[in-house]
């Protein structure tokens, strides 16, 4: 699934690739799940109407699923501080991480000839989703600290085979937009200590 | 919920000591890329790419790392914005490491 060169730089804050119709329905498909991954949990039903609408909900526990657990993690060790955290905050988190998946696939979308071109910020939300599929990804796949020996060895009838097919080419390509990034941004920020 | 004399304890020892410096931690996380745990640092706080990517490799390496400090309001705010990024973080007191 390496037809494209990833992204290439085009100028100032011009981020390009070019995908195969194979790649942009992948990518789509993708996009699409992790939108109705993120949706509000429909498991409470008492929400104070006026505080939904900032945000506060009546859950404050972790989600059960684990690919949702790590995409909306504990932000305190302990657990009273964290669910009070997560009632504040988690409808806001989603909605920030479906607004990234949504913004790739109106690029994708609206892409005639699978030619899609980001400027920064476009690129950010671009980079925000693709990591969030990965970390999906690599929960179902149990990705660990060098354990990707067991994913190398997969038979070749083994559903999770191409499940890791994917992983690995959404890293090669969050890799090629981050290279066309990373020297951009380095020479605005200020050097420090110096 | 019923809070626990420790508890309770600790809150009293923090209403007394408002000063104390809060942190964000960053955990290793074995599905993110290196250079984009460096990227995220160099955008959300605007860090060098050198000083990025020393944090970076002190999450890789020891497990972890202490990415900001400062109030505990901004130390939730650069946690969320971790979170919304992908990256593994957490904020505490940075008296209690």
């Amino acid at each position: 699934m390496t037809s494209t060169e990833g992204f290439k730089r085009h100028g100032d804050h011009s981020y390009v690739a070019q995908f195969a119709d194979s790649e942009k329905e992948v990518l789509l498909n993708l996009c699409e799940q992790i939108i109705e991954l993120l949706a509000e949990r429909t498991d409470h039903g008492n929400d104070d109407p006026l505080a939904a609408m900032v945000g506060i909900t009546s859950h404050d526990s972790p989600p059960e699923d684990d690919v949702l657990h790590r995409l909306l993690p504990n932000a305190y060790a302990d657990s009273v501080d964290s669910s009070e955290f997560r009632r504040y905050t988690e409808s806001t988190l989603r909605a920030k991480k479906q607004a990234h998946a949504i913004v790739m696939r109106i690029h994708l979308k609206s892409s005639e000839d699978g030619t899609v071109d980001l400027d920064h910020d476009n690129a950010n939300a671009w980079l925000g989703a693709i990591n969030d599929i990965r970390l999906a990804l690599g929960v179902r796949l149990k990705v660990e600290s060098n354990s990707h020996e067991h994913l190398e060895i997969l038979a070749p009838d083994d559903p999770l085979r191409g499940v890791y097919a994917v992983y690995t080419w959404l890293g090669w390509l969050q890799e090629s937009l981050l290279a066309a990034l990373i020297d951009d941004v380095d020479s605005k920020s200020q050097p420090e200590n110096s | 919920m019923v809070k626990t004399a420790d508890k309770v304890e600790e809150e009293i020892r923090a209403i007394f000591s408002a000063d104390t410096p809060w942190v964000t931690i960053v955990w290793d996380d074995p599905v993110n890329l290196q250079t984009y745990v460096t990227y995220v640092f160099m955008e959300l706080f605007n860090y060098s790419k050198a000083r990025a990517t020393e944090l970076m490799l002190q999450v890789h390496n020891d497990g972890k790392a202490i990415v900001s400090t400062g109030s505990r309001e901004e130390m939730e705010h650069d946690v969320a914005r971790l979170h919304e990024y992908g990256l593994w973080a957490t904020l505490q007191r940075g008296d209690q490491l």
